[in-house]
């Protein structure tokens, strides 16, 4: 008798003590959106891209330096907010970080919860 | 509506995925990567912020998609307010009587219902070399489900359209960011009046969710994604096709095979509208080992407006060709499952290949035809396993 409850007590313990662990060891809120990378242009392609969409849709790109600089054109017609004096540091900028010889972008799932989430923009 | 039958097949297709989803989150998610997002369970965030999520191919167990696991594409945000009561839809343009139509009109019509493998254009996009621009979808943005809604021939009608009227132009309700040209696109009149282009208000049996165009979406089967309108708002039959950004450049195919990397004149180049002839193999899961013994290697195939008439597999790269086994449930715009059973006879590394054959005739080819944006990738799909 006194075997049977003490097990359940002590295997609570240990689940207790696990779980503690586990939740020590959780990192905080995901943000749902992500950053651009490091970079002496990360602020200013942040104001300029960011804007309108988040920073998976450059990071999943994978474009050479000609492309890259179409693509920086085309958004400055739609509205991206570029400095004639940034336009070639911004294309140097994505070329560097999103060339097609990096490896392919690990996209996160998503999970069928209300957000605690925060967007990082 | 759905049949009790497909309903039961729906649930236990959730609860299939709902055993494999631990196992799935495991090797995919590294612990606290998930994102949180309410009514997309275990999708691939290929983007927040416009929301653009990928279903894994693991999902192509069921034929209709449950709608968490069915992808979306945005080009733009997502209405902030959806207001059903003061939702209106307007028909106007080349038509005898313009009018507008209130949900609750809407829904006085006949519903009729379609299901349709509806699939994106880019789907596929990442496999292009050399990679081009464009969200970079894997394998996943094409899911199935039965959407119901009145036709949209029977609302063209009731407008009178004009002998002038060739194009049906449909506009939404996405919110446009700064200078971007907004998603205006246009259909044929002939498409736009087949039996099965509706109005569609349900999918699966429920009303719309948000992500998929609450109230009412243009349903155009068979076809691209994004012939099928979301948050639709206004339908303006036109005199000829839709000039803006989203008819050119943007969904054009070039009117000649080009070389991977070449540049193409916007002159010589088509409008994209129905699918291509495609399979997916949806298990075994690349990468995955497995052991000596019957392996069902198993996925979906779909061909726009035509039927799949074939799959066949590969076990040895492709020098020998089996017949896979098509699965019962069929319509006309929907995908058909299949599966193939296949005992290897030894261990070591295996490729395994799935090509479909549609009713017109059309093959998955070995390589993709490239394209500068990268639409309708359908090469002969392939996984890697091992077996021990």
């Amino acid at each position: 008798m006194f075997r049977k409850t003490m097990f359940p007590i002590a295997s609570a313990s240990a689940l207790l003590a696990i779980t503690t662990t586990l939740l020590a060891q959780k990192p905080g809120p995901t943000n749902v959106t992500a950053d651009l990378p490091a970079g002496a242009m990360q602020a200013k392609a942040t104001t300029a891209c960011l804007e309108c969409h988040e920073a998976r849709i450059i990071l999943q790109q994978r474009l050479s330096k000609a492309a890259w600089t179409k693509e920086v054109e085309k958004m400055t017609k739609w509205g991206a907010v570029v400095d004639p004096a940034n336009r070639d540091a911004l294309i140097d900028y994505l070329s560097a970080n999103f060339s097609p010889d990096k490896p392919a972008y690990d996209p996160p799932r998503t999970v069928n919860k209300n957000g605690s989430g925060k967007t990082s923009d | 509506m759905n049949s009790r039958r497909e309903f039961l097949r729906q649930i236990s297709g959730a609860a299939l995925a709902a055993a494999t989803a631990p196992f799935m989150l495991t090797w995919a998610l590294p612990q606290g990567q998930a994102v949180p997002f309410p009514g997309e369970d275990g999708m691939i965030l290929r983007s927040f912020r416009f929301v653009d999520l990928e279903s894994p191919v693991e999902y192509f167990n069921t034929w209709l998609t449950p709608v968490p696991h069915f992808f979306v594409r945005n080009h733009m945000h997502e209405p902030i307010e959806l207001d059903a009561s003061g939702w209106r839809l307007s028909l106007g343009g080349e038509v005898e009587k313009p009018l507008t139509l209130s949900l609750a009109e809407l829904s006085k019509l006949e519903t009729h219902s379609v299901v349709n493998t509806l699939e994106c254009a880019g789907n596929g996009r990442s496999l292009h070399r050399p990679q081009v621009p464009g969200i970079q979808w894997g394998k996943g943005a094409v899911g199935t489900a039965r959407f119901s809604g009145p036709r949209l021939r029977e609302v063209l009608e009731r407008a009178g359209v004009k002998a002038t009227g060739k194009h049906i132009m449909f506009r939404g309700l996405d919110e446009v960011p700064a200078k971007v040209p907004p998603f205006i696109r246009s259909i044929p009149i002939e498409k736009a009046l087949d039996a099965d282009t509706l109005i569609a208000t349900h999918m699966n049996g429920s009303p719309l969710t948000k992500h998929h165009g609450f109230p009412a979406r243009a349903l155009v089967p068979g076809w691209i994604g994004a012939a099928s309108c979301k948050w639709l708002t206004e339908i303006k039959v036109l005199d000829a096709e839709f000039v803006g950004n989203f008819m050119s450049p943007g969904y054009r195919l070039p009117n000649q095979p080009v070389k991977p990397g070449d540049v193409v004149k916007p002159e010589d180049t088509h409008a994209v509208t129905a699918l291509s002839v495609k399979s997916v193999i949806s298990g075994p899961i690349d990468g995955s080992g497995l052991k000596t013994g019957k392996v069902t290697v198993h996925g979906a195939a779909w061909a726009g407006e035509a039927d799949i008439v074939k799959v066949e597999i590969s076990t040895d790269g492709g020098m020998t060709w089996n017949h896979a086994k098509l699965g019962r449930d069929q319509a006309h715009y929907a995908w058909r499952l299949w599966s193939y059973d296949w005992k290897p006879a030894k261990g070591g590394d295996y490729s395994i290949q799935s090509r479909a054959t549609d009713s017109q005739g059309r093959v998955q080819p070995a390589t993709p035809a490239w394209n500068p944006s990268g639409y309708l990738y359908n090469a002969v799909d392939q996984v890697n396993v091992h077996v021990s």
